[in-house]
């Protein structure tokens, strides 16, 4: 069977969104998987509710493989989680007030699972990170310069980044380019030409949005859950 | 104006000494050390006294972070198991055998340097464990100099000198997001940019028993690397009689890390 793979992240605890794009995916054919690629939890509401349903999906629901994202990140360093780390650049981001807000949005029986998620997962030859291999909280967009993008694909030695940080959606696809260079040492010169390999960083979105990948194909699709139809958001193979 | 960098000096006091007589007696007058004073080596603390007593500006590398932190700042890149032990043992010794006064001076030092457009670290930009080898990916090393806001990134760590000239890079995208249907080509075109790796004072690993630094003359951005040989049996008798890993003199009198590597290759410490 061709996959197809949903994408989704940015969820911060609303339910009413993750019921969303469910009834989305059992109405869309041939979705093979689910990806959540992090911030299961946020501020701004009680997150236990759509913390159970990932854990214990109702019958139909596509089952979610989810990884940490950089809410998680801030929750489990402040809850001693993460050795001597705290929430540190959510306090220097946005103040005390959010992290207290944080810490009571999570049952602390959830903690537990929160921390058992991975920071990514290897598909094929694709990475599926929150962030990027640099750090989850690393903010890829379309803006980044494709040096940087480049960097973060060659670290994990993969052709294709989903990413969910930024919360954009895009598909950045690096098609060609070069760079020579000499290396001079004890033993003499010798020159290097490298190719810039055809490699995509796709950001997926956040709440709402999210994306579906035909891995046949090399097509990505960007939708929002509960719209009637999406005729033109179709990526690019 | 030429200035000279240097790197991995490594407790080896007979090294570093000819190297620094070689700057002397160029006349050269600025010197930049990029870490790793400790480590391996038999005399820590008198190569430590040097370097403080000349003026000489240097920033933290791995072996005085982890001196200063414990073993747990190492992101740790031993090729073997055995290297590794053989490491924690030369920690240990050197923990042991350095004064108060010269591990707080190591604690003080900063991870990078910068004068303009030359940037001074020990391993790259993002840590002081990284290894820009010779022949690593070419996006990749510019990405470490570019990120970083520098034209020429002078590096140590990898004991092994070269100039790595990155030009003529260009990289063409394509862009679809969910606000635009139509696709958005364009080209980057890549600044050139250089790295300078300055060896190894103390603990030279280019298949040489010579200690090794470069020259760089500021107005011309030409660099020379420059090979100085020093009393090489000297500092292996003084390795065996601290009681420290006879393999550090025979490294040394090789001028090698091959044999380590051959032990145990697939190693990966996940600490």
């Amino acid at each position: 069977m061709i996959e197809r793979w949903a994408l989704v992240s940015g969820l911060r605890g609303n339910l009413k969104t993750y019921d969303l794009i469910q009834r989305d995916l059992k109405k869309t054919r041939g979705v093979t998987s689910l990806f959540v690629l992090g911030d299961l939890v946020g501020p701004e509401r009680n997150c236990d509710a759509l913390l159970d349903r990932l854990k214990n999906p109702h019958r139909g629901d596509l089952k979610p493989d989810c990884i940490y994202g950089w809410w998680e990140e801030q929750l489990l360093a402040e809850r001693g989680f993460r050795g001597e780390r705290k929430a540190d650049a959510l306090r220097l981001s946005q103040g005390e007030d959010a992290v207290n807000a944080l810490l009571n949005t999570v049952n602390p029986s959830n903690l537990n699972w929160l921390a058992s998620l991975q920071f990514g997962f290897i598909e094929l030859d694709c990475a599926l990170i929150h962030g990027s291999s640099s750090d989850v909280g690393d903010n890829l967009t379309s803006e980044t310069s494709p040096l940087i993008l480049l960097d973060r694909l060659t670290r994990l030695n993969v052709n294709r980044l989903f990413t969910a940080r930024s919360t954009k959606q895009f598909h950045l696809e690096l098609t060609g380019g070069g760079i020579n260079s000499q290396v001079k040492d004890l033993n003499g010169k010798r020159e290097q030409q490298q190719e810039v390999p055809k490699r995509s960083v796709i950001g997926i979105g956040a709440g709402l949005n999210y994306t579906l990948y035909d891995v046949g194909s090399d097509k990505t699709h960007f939708l929002t859950a509960g719209s009637k139809t999406n005729p033109k958001r179709n990526g690019f193979a | 104006m030429n200035h000279a960098i240097i790197s991995c000096l490594h407790a080896n006091l007979p090294a570093v000494e000819a190297v620094l007589n070689d700057i002397d007696r160029q006349g050269i007058n600025t010197i930049t050390c990029l870490g790793d004073l400790v480590g391996y080596g038999p005399q820590p603390n008198e190569v430590v006294e040097l370097i403080r007593k000349r003026g000489i500006a240097t920033c933290q590398g791995c072996w005085d972070e982890d001196i200063i932190d414990g073993l747990n700042a190492c992101e740790c890149s031993y090729p073997s198991q055995l290297a590794e032990r053989r490491g924690h043992l030369a920690h240990q010794w050197t923990d042991d055998q350095l004064t108060d006064e010269n591990k707080s001076f190591l604690a003080s030092l900063p991870t990078s340097l910068r004068r303009d457009r030359l940037l001074f670290v020990h391993g790259s930009p993002n840590s002081q464990h990284e290894y820009l080898l010779p022949d690593m990916d070419a996006f990749a090393a510019l990405e470490r100099v570019e990120t970083a806001g520098a034209d020429i990134l002078f590096c140590g760590h990898t004991h092994q000198p070269y100039v790595r000239e990155l030009r003529d890079g260009s990289i063409r995208v394509r862009l679809q997001n969910a606000d635009h249907d139509c696709d958005q080509g364009e080209e980057l075109t890549l600044p050139m940019r250089k790295i300078v790796n300055a060896g190894s004072v103390g603990e030279p690993r280019h298949g040489s028993t010579n200690a090794t630094y470069v020259i760089h003359n500021d107005a011309t951005d030409e660099v020379e690397i420059k090979e100085v040989a020093y009393d090489v049996a000297r500092t292996c008798q003084a390795i065996v009689e601290a009681g420290l890993p006879k393999v550090f003199a025979w490294r040394l009198s090789h001028g090698f890390e091959f044999a380590e590597q051959a032990e145990d290759a697939s190693h990966v410490c996940e600490r």
